[in-house]
């Protein structure tokens, strides 16, 4: 097959965008609407809330942290076959589901297993979507991932109908076969060659040098803050609100609107990132700051038209950080290493996510509002676009550059620390 | 149970068995030292809710205030689950002369005669009707009437508690097991019972078949029936009935039972799909792969015969590509 010398940004790449769309909704949509069942599960289970709500943590833990493992497959066999059997299996969970008869049947099942198959399939389709696109990666990221919001919507009435007409179990086999289309999503991830593919050798090596990657470890480090302070609104905001005498219709009419921005957000920032010339870096940077802030004053607004504007501003703020994020890492590291960075990076910032909610609620506990919760999941972000200054090019105002550096070398001999500045100039 | 004088006499004393109980309860060793007594009385927590909520002989007294501007009826509704002394008092504020009001009470559109005072002061008629209510003919309307230009009117409704049941009906699978709720807020039947059954055939359920049927229930409000070993011949109406002194309430839900099949079938035709969708996908890329391959060969083939032809032209004929070549150099 012949390789390329420039990713194609186009063509059968739109395709890769529209399987990522779905893919992205059948994995996050999916799991952000679990929580119908939630309720199906303690009454038929007969258990208390905590131990229910641990079935979606483990199929989110195991997501993440089994990401490196998704994008190591991939760059071994490409992104298809491995995306292939992640929908399968993310399937079968489903489908053993369905026959539980106790809560540990469901942690095994959908935790464990369907958590994996969302692991094989999430982080190879977004690495793979990179490869495809250089001039219109943010776009392409951006409306790859406004998916996951569209499905929120669709799923969760979706899911109350399949529960009224066929119980917990039937509904389960039925999300069972929608899963199934991950599968046929898979299909549609051709494989790409790029010139750089060969001298990137194989998974092992690639970790290696990722690992001593100064740029990748602190952009690693950067993100991490970030997904730590990311999550807390959408835990604790209707809860916050609630605090605040409201009842719960316009609670929820207020995570609606965050979720509706959060679209547009993805989108208009998709855009942006493609047509304001310069490093992707401050954009990010741009985005963080302002999702940090509004953040940090959702304590201080009282009024609700003052919280409903924040609520916005979050909502667009956040958003708009996602594809960004995404669409930098091809910077840094290289289209040929992005199969395993992705998923290095997907690893190590699980652990912020896991980390800042209960964090949060701790904060709860102890001062009683969530006023400190909201500050320090602000002073996260801000942390967070602070480091991502340190990164390279970020003060440099000449045209950004589409094509990955030179970093054949790099993958020649991992053991060896490059001299980072050096190789970086194109 | 002691026949109590009228409301003018004096009031019931608490029921004796709560007296006892706090004797009891006050005198019983306290089960560790680190226990303060309080707790003692509390760790009865069942039995004492039963008689302090359903004590019987409680006194219940309720109020309703009318003015000329009121609207022609004001209700009011009351639950009732055991018998008690009853006192219902109506005020009227009126326009005139408060003497020249009419006042008149029914029950159920009957007149009642006697069982009521009549008092006028500062403007307001008051009055007051007391009576005992023992067994379930007594529940019903009870209402005050002032007459002045226009009739006023103020209802007590006495009702037993009703039954909060699920509207939806519940659905299962053959084979599983289930658990059907009946529930009232803040009553305490003397009994429960469930029976099964569509329409007017009503067939209690079988308690016996403990395999089968198990009636439990934590707090006196509330009944649950667990369903095992579910068959397409369970589904259909479940009723349970609530027992109350007063009169008897019910409650309908109903239970869905499938087979397998019915999810399974949506399950293979999704599953089919999505095998359809792949083979074609791969299948289109097979294809333009293949077409992409034969222009190639075809230009390879034409490449060739180009060949081919220009050897056996130069073979044959040297001496005009020469002359060509002059030519061409030449210009």
């Amino acid at each position: 097959m012949a390789r390329r010398a420039e990713p194609p940004d186009g063509g059968w790449g739109w395709m890769v965008v529209l399987s990522a769309f779905f893919q992205s909704a059948l994995v996050f949509g999916v799991l952000r609407s679990f929580g119908i069942f939630f309720v199906e599960f303690v009454e038929a289970f007969e258990e208390q809330a905590a131990r229910v709500s641990w079935v979606t943590s483990i199929g989110i833990a195991v997501q993440q942290l089994g990401s490196p493992v998704g994008s190591a497959l991939s760059t071994k066999f490409g992104p298809r076959p491995v995306v292939m059997s992640g929908g399968i299996l993310a399937a079968l969970g489903m489908l053993l589901a369905s026959f539980a008869t106790s809560l540990t049947h469901l942690y095994l099942s959908i935790g464990l297993l369907s958590g994996s198959g969302w692991a094989l399939t999430f982080t190879p389709t977004l690495a793979c979507l990179s490869r495809y696109f250089s001039r219109l990666r943010s776009l392409a990221m951006g409306l790859a991932l406004t998916g996951v919001g569209l499905s929120s919507f669709a799923f969760a009435p979706l899911f109350q109908w399949l529960i009224s007409h066929y119980a917990w179990r039937g509904a389960l086999l039925l999300v069972s076969a929608l899963s199934l289309h991950l599968v046929a999503c898979g299909a549609l991830l051709r494989p790409l060659s790029l010139t750089e593919d060969p001298a990137m050798g194989g998974p092992g090596a690639q970790l290696a040098s990722l690992l001593h990657h100064g740029p990748f470890l602190r952009y690693t480090v950067a993100l991490t803050l970030i997904n730590t302070g990311y999550f807390i609104p959408y835990v604790h905001l209707v809860a916050h609100v609630q605090d605040l005498d409201w009842d719960p219709l316009p609670a929820a009419f207020l995570l609606s609107v965050v979720a509706i921005s959060d679209l547009v957000g993805r989108v208009v920032s998709g855009w942006l990132g493609d047509a304001v010339p310069g490093p992707v870096a401050r954009l990010l940077m741009l985005w963080t700051t302002l999702t940090g802030l509004s953040l940090a004053l959702f304590p201080v607004a009282r009024a609700p038209t003052a919280l409903v504007a924040l609520a916005v501003a979050y909502g667009f703020t956040s958003g708009a950080l996602t594809p960004v994020a995404f669409s930098m890492l091809p910077e840094l590291v290289g289209t040929g290493r992005i199969y395993c960075g992705l998923g290095l990076l997907q690893m190590v910032e699980s652990i912020g996510g896991l980390l800042g909610a209960p964090l949060s609620g701790y904060l709860r506990d102890v001062t009683g509002n969530y006023t400190a919760s909201f500050v320090v999941a602000g002073a996260f972000l801000l942390a967070g676009s602070g480091v991502l200054i340190t990164l390279p090019h970020f003060f440099c105002f000449s045209a950004r550059t589409s094509k990955p550096q030179n970093l054949v070398t790099v993958a020649l001999d991992a053991k060896v620390p490059l001299p980072k500045e050096g190789l970086e100039e194109d | 149970m002691r026949a109590l004088p009228g409301l003018r006499g004096p009031r019931a004393p608490p029921p004796q068995p709560l007296l006892l109980l706090c004797l009891l309860a006050a005198v019983r060793p306290s089960s560790a030292d680190s226990h303060p007594p309080a707790s003692s009385i509390t760790s009865l927590p069942v039995r004492e809710e039963r008689l302090t909520r359903c004590g019987n002989f409680s006194l219940e007294s309720h109020n309703i205030s009318l003015t000329e501007r009121s609207s022609v009826a004001v209700e009011k509704n009351i639950t009732l689950q055991s018998p008690s002394n009853v006192e219902l008092a109506c005020q009227f504020t009126a326009s005139g002369d408060p003497n020249a009001v009419n006042v008149s009470w029914t029950k159920e559109e009957q007149p009642l005669e006697s069982g009521y005072v009549i008092r006028a002061a500062d403007g307001v008629v008051h009055t007051r009707y007391s009576f005992t209510i023992s067994n379930s003919k007594q529940l019903g309307r009870y209402s005050c009437f002032f007459q002045e230009e226009k009739e006023k009117r103020g209802t007590f409704n006495f009702k037993v508690p009703e039954l909060h049941g699920k509207n939806k009906p519940l659905i299962t699978y053959v084979g599983d097991s289930t658990v059907l709720i009946c529930k009232c807020q803040g009553c305490c039947p003397l009994n429960w019972t469930w029976h099964s059954g569509n329409g007017s055939v009503q067939v209690p359920l079988d308690v016996q078949m403990t395999d089968k049927y198990v009636i439990t229930g934590t707090n006196v409000n509330e009944t649950r029936l667990k369903i095992m070993h579910l068959s397409e011949d369970d589904q259909g109406t479940y009723r349970c009935h609530a027992v109350f002194p007063l009169g008897e309430v019910e409650d309908h839900l109903e239970l869905v039972v499938l087979s397998y099949l019915v999810p399974l079938k949506p399950f293979l035709a999704i599953a089919a799909e999505v095998v359809v969708l792949v083979t074609v996908i791969l299948l289109c890329e097979m294809y333009t792969q293949k077409k992409k391959n034969r222009p190639d060969d075809g230009k390879e083939f034409e490449q060739i015969e180009q060949l081919k032809s220009d050897d056996s032209n130069g073979i044959e004929n040297n001496v005009p590509r020469h002359r060509k070549n002059e030519s061409a150099a030449s210009e």
